[in-house]
């Protein structure tokens, strides 16, 4: 089945539950890093950002994504498994729109991969952001 | 033959639309002079190209059925 790293709205804690429950059954990692993306009422020209609207070309975030685990598994050997799930869609400020949750053998190749993962992310997958004020006007980052 | 191109982020807004057919184009130089004709504001904006989900700086010839994307800088997370 083809894995989906989209999803609509806000990553939900029911999602983060269940990763944490998974982390047991990995008895051969020593280590798991979550990254949590959430969305910021930054404050530009005396407005306030209430939400972020998010876009995905989706082919090719499936594409994208599976490349981006696939560098991680390959560079850092001690990683044992990489999720990704990115928001598409409305999420509000104080929301989470990214969670990155990478298992390794040992703490420091963890940490390591995580950032990586986060990096290889932001430069790489096709995604695109409208901040929306609380005046409903609207910019593009 | 007939393209589809698909806009994303700034340039849906720009454009008035997600996707737009083209027909008889040879080029992806040729499609983006006409996408240029049709939206004549774009050319303000910065983005990249991407050939079935493949980004590409390339004038390749282009087939029925292909799929053009128009990207603006990404920015997730």
């Amino acid at each position: 089945m083809e894995k989906n790293y989209l999803i609509h709205g806000p990553v939900s804690k029911e999602i983060i539950s269940k990763l944490i429950e998974r982390m047991g059954v990995q008895t051969d990692c020593g280590g798991h890093m979550f990254f949590l993306g959430q969305v910021r009422a930054d404050e530009i020209d005396g407005k306030k950002v209430k939400a972020i609207e998010y876009s995905a070309y989706e082919e090719m975030v499936f594409a994208v994504a599976e490349k981006i685990k696939k560098t991680i598994l390959s560079e850092f050997e001690d990683a044992k498994s990489v999720e990704i799930f990115h928001s598409t869609g409305v999420v509000n400020a104080g929301e989470i729109s990214l969670l990155v949750f990478v298992s390794a053998g040992h703490r420091q190749q963890a940490m390591l991969a995580c950032s990586k993962t986060v990096e290889l992310i932001k430069e790489n997958l096709p995604v695109w952001k409208k901040e929306i004020f609380e005046d409903d006007t609207h910019i593009w980052k | 033959m007939e393209v589809k191109v698909l806009f994303f982020g700034v340039l849906a807004e720009v454009s008035g639309t997600t996707f737009k057919h083209y027909q008889d184009v040879r080029s992806m130089g040729d499609l983006k002079l006409r996408i240029q004709d049709d939206y004549p504001e774009i050319v303000h904006y910065n983005f990249r190209v991407s050939l079935n989900s493949e980004i590409t700086d390339e004038d390749s010839t282009l087939k029925s059925g292909d799929e053009v994307a128009l990207m603006p800088p990404f920015a997730g997370g």
